[in-house]
C-alpha cells in the first residue's frame, strides 16, 4: 500500500496496518500505547518488521511497537503472507513467517525541498514534524527528518458503571532521523542514523481498584539509537550483490513509582539491548529465466538489566538463504530453503560466570511459491512455506519462567491467491480472494510448575487456522474527480489443539475474531480529499476457554478525513470515531472515543 | 490459601447451629453442578472458594458448595451483588470466616472485601494497599500488605523508602470496618496467624529478591504483641516463607517457598513459648490445610524440575511436630489450593493453565470423587 502523503493521513504505521486483509492490529490503546501486529492468526513474534529490508529487532520479547515508526519518512508499506520472490533479499527476509515492510528509501525521486507539518487536536496532542532533502551533489541526496510529539493522553472511557479519564497515559517523543544515498550507473547505497527518544506513561488495565489508589504510575522512557545502511552493485549483467548492515542501541528504564501508587510493587528496572547485523546477498542470473540468490546474514545480540538474577544473555545468530527462481512473462516459480542457527551464552545466577549450556538451537525452512497468469486479467499463485521463530530471551531466561530448553516454535503455511483485475477507461476494478492453512506446533507457552511463583516456558502449543481474505476494490480516476472503493473481509479459524480432552482443545484462540473487515472510500475533487474507513471486527474471547466471562464485544469504529491543497500549502482535519463507540481490542484496555486532529503543512 | 484461618474451616466450630429461624438465605435460588456430599459429613453450610483470578484480568469469582444439595455455584459474589459493576476485583488472595463474616482479601484492586458469609451480600469494601492475607483476633482483624511502606493510612502517601520497602500489617476494627494502624514488619509479608495474644507473620522477600543492593529474599518471622501492636522478635526461619498456621495448642507451622534454586520448599514449626528455636519438619510443600491440629501438606521432590515432564505428588500430614505419610494419589497436574474437610476428606484447587478456569476436586479416603468446573486459579477456601 502506498502512504498516502496527506497530513490527515494516519501517522502511525499501525493505523494503516489495520486497513490489510488478515491483520489484526493489538492496540491497548491511546497515543502511547502498544501496538503490535500479528498476521492470519500467527502470533506477533513470527511477523517480520523489516524497514528498508532490514528487520527491526527485539531480542527481548520479540513484539516490536508500531507505536515507534511514523508514516513521515514513508513510502510504502508492504504485507507479504507467502514469500516475496524478488532479488537481493537478506535471509532473515526468506526467515520470517510473514513480513510487513516499511519502505523509505525512494526519496530521491522527489525534487529538491522541504515540508513543515503541524498537527495537533484531542488528548492535547500536539505534533510538529520537518523534512528537507537536497541533492548534494550529482545523485547524492540527503534528506533529514525530525518529528515531535507531547500528548496528554486523556479521554473518557466507561469504567463498570461510571465514566472515568483515562490517567497517566500522556507521551512525549523526539524522532530524529537522516538518511544520505549516492545512486550511480550499476550501484546505490543509502546510510540511514535514527534516534528515538521517549517518556510515557502506562495507564494500566481497568480493574476493580479502591477509590484514592491510581490504575497505575508506571513510567517508561526510552532511547533508541541505530545506524543502517547498504550498498547494493550491478558486477555484471548477471551477477549482483547487496550488502547490509546495522548497529542499533536501546536503552529502557522502567519505574512503576510506587511512592506515587500504594499499590504498585517496588520495581525500578534498566535494560540496554544492543545489537549488530551484517548480511551479503547475492545475486546470479544463470540463464534466463534462472537466478539463483544466496544470502547470509549473522546478528548479535545482548541483553544487559539491573533485575535480579539477571542473565544478561548474549546470541550470535546465523541465517543462510539459498533461493532459485524461474521466471517467465506469465508463469513463475520460486524456492527458497534457509538454515538458522543461533548459539546463546548468558551468565548463571547462581554459579557465576558464562555458560553456554543447551543453547545451540538450529532450523532448516523451506519455501515454493508459484504464479500463473493464464490472462491479463487474472492472476493465481500459491505458495507453502515452513517457518521457525526463535524463542525470545524472555522465554529463555526470565529470572522467575525461563526455561532454556525451549526449542524455536514452528509455523507451516499454505495459501493461495487468485486476482481478477481489470481496466477500461478511467475505471478499475479488482478482487482477490485469498485461502489459507495454517499450522502453528511447538508454540510456546508459559504454564505453570509446581511451585505457584514459578512458571516454565514449554513447547506445547498447537493451532490449526483456516481461513479466506477476500479484497474487492473499484476505483474512477477521472481528470477533476477521483473515487475509490475498498471492500475487505477476513474470515480466521483459528483453534486451539494443544491438548486433547482439555476444556480448551477446538476452542477459537484468544483475541482472533472470526468475522472482520472493512469498508475504505477515497473521494477527490480537484483540490480536495476526503476519506471514509470504516473498521468492524467480530465477537473474539480473551482466553481459549470461550464462556460467557471472556466474551469480548465485537465493534466497529468509522474514520472520516478531508484535505484541501492550496498551492504550497495543504490543511486537513481527520476525524476517528465519528460515532463514538466505546470499544476495547484488548480486555481492560478501552479505547479513545470520538477524537479528531487538525493539521496545516507548507512545502517548499 | 492455605492461611492461617483455617482452623475456623474444620468443621469444629458449630456456630451455624444456632440459624435454623433465619429467612432463607438470597443466595437458595442460586443454581449450579451438582456433586456428590452424601460422604461428607460436616456441621457447615457451604465452603467457599476464592478463585485468584489473572493479574490485571479483574477476573477473581467467589464460588462455594452447598452441603444441603451439593450444588457447586460459581460466580456468587457477583450473582449476589448485581450493583458491584466491576465484581470482586482483582486477585482474591485470601479468604477468612470470622463469625457470620467472610473476609475476602483483593490484593490488586486494594480492597478487603466484607460480606454475608449466609448470603454474600456486600457488608463492608475496605481499602488497604496490596493486601495479602488476614487473620482474626477477637477485636481486629489483621491484613498482611506489601507496600504499606509507602502509605500513613488516609489521602496522603509518605515514602519511607522508595527503593526496597519493607511491608506493614494493618490492623481493621471488626465492629467499625475501619483500619486502626499498621506496624512495619519484614518485606513482602505473606501468611499471617493469631496465637495468645500475638501475630506471626511470614516474610517473603518475593520482591527485595529481584531488587538491588541484596537481592535477597526475606527469611524472617515477625513476632508481633497484639496488645502494643509492636514488632516483640524477628526469628530467622529459611528464605521465602509463605503461610503461617496456628495448631491452637502452642505450635506455630511456617511453610516456605524455597529460592527456586537449590533451597526446596518446606514446613518448619516454632513453639510459641520460645519462638527462637525453629525446627524444620519436612521438605517439599506446594499446597498445605489446617484441620484441629493438624497441617496436610502435598508436594513433590521434583519440584525444581522445570522440563516440563509430570511431577508426582505426596502427600503428609503434621500433628504435634510429627509427621505422617497419607495416602493420596493426585490426578491434577497444577495444585493450587487445599481445604481438608477431616482426615479423610480433602478438596484440592487445580490451577490447569493459570489462564483458563481451573478445578476444584474431592478426595475421599484417598481416591478422587469428582471434579468441578471453577474459576480461575481456585486457591483459597474458607468453610462456613
Amino acid at each position: 500500500m502506498v502512504v498516502p502523503q496527506l497530513p490527515s493521513a494516519p501517522t502511525q504505521v499501525a493505523g494503516i496496518l489495520s486497513r490489510f486483509t488478515g491483520v489484526q492490529v493489538k492496540d491497548y490503546g491511546g497515543v502511547g500505547g502498544l501496538k503490535t501486529v500479528n498476521v492470519r492468526s500467527l502470533g506477533s513474534e513470527h511477523v517480520g518488521i523489516f524497514l528498508d529490508g532490514i528487520q527491526i529487532e527485539n531480542a527481548q520479547n520479540m513484539q516490536v511497537d508500531l507505536g515507534r515508526f511514523s508514516t513521515d519518512m514513508l513510502g510504502l508499506v508492504t504485507l507479504y503472507n507467502g514469500q516475496k520472490t524478488s532479488r537481493l533479499q537478506t535471509a532473515r527476509e526468506y526467515a520470517a513467517g510473514a513480513a510487513v515492510y516499511l519502505d523509505t528509501d525512494n526519496y530521491h525521486f522527489f525534487p529538491d525541498g522541504g515540508r513543515v507539518r503541524l498537527k495537533g487536536g484531542s488528548f492535547a496532542t500536539v505534533n510538529p514534524s520537518v523534512t528537507w532533502k537536497k541533492e548534494l551533489a550529482p545523485f547524492l541526496y540527503l534528506r533529514v527528518n525530525g518529528e515531535f510529539l507531547t500528548s496528554n493522553g486523556k479521554y473518557k472511557y466507561p469504567c463498570f458503571d461510571t465514566t472515568l479519564v483515562r490517567e497517566n497515559g500522556d507521551i512525549l517523543f523526539l524522532r530524529l532521523e537522516a538518511q544520505l544515498s549516492r545512486w550511480y550507473h550499476r550501484g546505490n547505497w543509502n546510510i540511514h542514523v535514527y534516534t528515538y527518544g521517549s517518556e510515557r506513561g502506562f495507564p494500566g488495565p481497568v480493574i476493580r481498584r479502591a477509590q484514592g489508589f491510581p490504575f497505575s504510575a508506571e513510567r517508561q522512557a526510552d532511547q533508541d539509537l541505530f545506524v543502517q545502511g547498504r550498498w547494493t552493485q550491478d558486477w555484471t549483467d548477471r551477477y549482483a550483490t547487496s550488502v547490509r548492515f546495522k548497529y542499533a542501541n536501546s536503552y529502557t528504564h522502567y519505574n512503576t513509582h510506587p511512592e506515587k501508587n500504594p499499590m504498585a510493587l517496588p520495581y525500578d528496572l534498566h535494560y540496554r539491548q544492543q545489537s549488530a547485523y551484517l548480511s551479503l546477498a547475492q545475486s546470479l542470473i544463470l540463464a534466463f529465466p534462472w537466478t539463483v540468490d544466496f544470502a547470509t546474514d549473522l546478528q548479535y545480540a545482548g541483553l544487559n538489566s539491573d533485575m535480579g538474577q539477571f542473565v544478561t544473555p548474549r546470541r550470535l545468530t546465523f541465517t543462510g538463504a539459498l533461493a532459485s527462481k524461474l521466471a517467465w512473462d506469465r508463469f513463475r516459480t520460486a524456492a527458497s530453503l534457509v538454515y538458522t542457527g543461533a548459539w546463546d551464552w548468558f551468565k548463571t545466577p547462581s554459579a557465576g560466570g558464562w555458560s553456554g549450556e543447551d543453547s545451540y538451537r538450529d532450523t532448516w525452512m523451506p519455501s515454493l511459491t508459484l504464479y500463473y497468469a493464464p490472462w491479463p486479467w487474472l492472476e493465481v499463485s500459491a505458495f507453502a512455506k515452513r517457518t521457525y521463530r526463535l524463542p525470545s530471551f524472555n522465554d529463555l531466561y526470565y529470572s522467575l519462567m525461563g526455561n532454556a530448553r525451549l526449542q524455536p516454535e514452528a509455523a507451516a503455511q499454505f495459501g493461495a491467491d487468485v486476482i481478477y483485475s481489470g481496466r477500461a477507461k478511467a475505471w478499475s476494478w479488482a478482487l482477490r480472494l485469498s485461502p489459507y492453512y495454517n499450522h502453528v506446533s511447538d508454540k510456546i507457552v508459559a504454564i505453570p510448575t509446581s511451585s505457584q511463583f514459578r512458571w516454565t516456558m514449554l513447547n506445547i502449543g498447537k493451532v490449526d487456522v483456516t481461513g479466506l481474505d477476500v479484497k474487492a476494490e473499484v476505483g474512477y480516476e477521472g481528470t477533476s474527480l477521483g473515487v475509490n472503493t475498498v471492500l475487505r473481509y477476513t474470515y480466521q479459524r483459528a483453534l486451539d489443539h494443544s491438548t486433547p480432552g482439555s476444556q480448551t482443545w477446538g476452542n477459537q484462540i484468544p483475541y482472533i475474531p472470526l468475522h472482520s473487515g472493512s469498508i475504505g472510500l477515497t473521494f477527490r475533487w480537484e483540490q480536495w480529499y476526503l476519506n471514509w474507513d470504516t473498521v468492524l471486527t467480530g465477537s473474539r474471547w480473551s482466553r481459549s476457554a470461550n464462556t460467557a466471562d471472556y466474551y469480548v464485544a465485537p465493534w466497529s469504529t468509522s474514520d472520516v478525513s478531508l484535505t484541501r491543497k492550496f498551492r504550497k500549502y495543504t490543511a486537513g482535519i481527520a476525524c476517528k470515531n465519528i460515532f463514538n463507540r466505546s470499544y476495547e481490542i484488548v480486555q481492560g484496555y478501552p479505547m479513545p472515543g470520538f477524537n479528531w486532529m487538525l493539521s496545516v503543512e507548507y512545502n517548499w | 490459601m492455605k492461611k492461617a484461618f483455617l482452623l475456623l474451616l474444620c468443621g469444629a466450630f458449630a456456630f451455624c447451629a444456632c440459624q435454623k429461624d433465619r429467612v432463607p438465605s438470597k443466595d437458595s435460588t442460586l443454581d449450579g453442578k451438582t456433586v456428590d456430599v452424601s460422604f461428607i459429613s460436616t456441621s457447615a453450610q457451604k465452603l467457599f472458594v476464592l478463585n485468584e483470578g489473572g493479574m490485571g484480568s479483574n477476573n477473581a469469582t467467589l464460588d462455594f458448595l452447598r452441603f444441603s444439595d451439593g450444588k457447586y455455584i460459581t460466580g456468587a459474589f457477583k450473582k449476589m451483588n448485581p450493583e458491584i459493576a466491576a465484581g470482586l476485583g482483582d486477585v482474591g488472595n485470601d479468604i477468612a470466616i470470622h463469625g457470620e463474616e467472610a473476609w475476602i482479601v483483593v490484593n490488586n484492586s486494594g480492597i478487603v472485601e466484607v460480606i454475608s458469609a449466609y448470603e454474600e451480600t456486600e457488608i463492608a469494601a475496605i481499602k488497604v494497599p496490596t493486601p495479602r492475607n488476614i487473620a482474626f483476633d477477637n477485636t481486629y482483624a489483621y491484613v498482611t500488605s506489601w507496600a504499606g511502606a509507602y502509605v500513613t493510612y488516609g489521602a496522603d502517601y509518605s515514602v519511607a523508602d522508595s527503593k526496597n520497602p519493607k511491608g506493614q500489617v494493618y490492623r481493621i476494627n471488626l465492629n467499625t470496618k475501619k483500619v486502626e494502624g499498621s506496624v512495619e514488619v519484614g518485606y513482602q509479608p505473606e501468611g499471617i496467624a493469631c496465637y495468645n495474644g500475638k501475630l506471626y507473620v511470614a516474610n517473603s522477600g518475593g520482591i527485595a529478591s529481584q531488587l538491588p543492593p541484596t537481592y535477597s529474599y526475606d527469611n524472617t518471622v515477625s513476632v508481633i504483641d497484639a496488645a502494643s501492636f509492636k514488632v516483640e522478635k524477628t526469628v530467622e526461619v529459611q528464605v521465602n516463607l509463605k503461610i503461617v498456621y496456628s495448631d491452637g495448642t502452642g505450635n506455630i507451622y511456617v511453610t516456605t517457598l524455597g529460592n527456586y534454586w537449590d533451597i526446596h520448599s518446606g514446613l518448619y514449626m516454632l513453639k510459641a513459648a520460645a519462638p527462637e528455636q525453629v525446627n524444620w519438619v519436612a521438605d517439599y510443600v506446594s499446597v498445605s490445610a489446617l484441620c484441629g491440629d493438624t497441617v496436610y501438606c502435598i508436594g513433590t521432590d521434583s519440584e525444581y524440575d522445570w522440563s516440563g515432564a509430570p511431577h508426582t505428588y505426596s502427600a503428609w500430614s503434621v500433628t504435634g511436630g510429627t509427621k505422617k505419610a497419607l495416602s493420596l494419589t493426585l490426578t491434577e497436574t497444577t495444585p493450587y489450593g487445599l481445604a481438608v474437610l477431616d482426615a479423610d476428606t480433602f478438596l484440592l484447587g487445580d490451577a490447569g493453565d493459570y489462564f483458563n478456569p481451573g478445578t476444584v476436586s474431592c478426595y475421599y479416603k484417598g481416591t478422587k470423587r469428582w471434579d468441578v468446573t471453577a474459576g480461575v486459579c481456585p486457591g483459597h477456601f474458607a468453610l462456613y
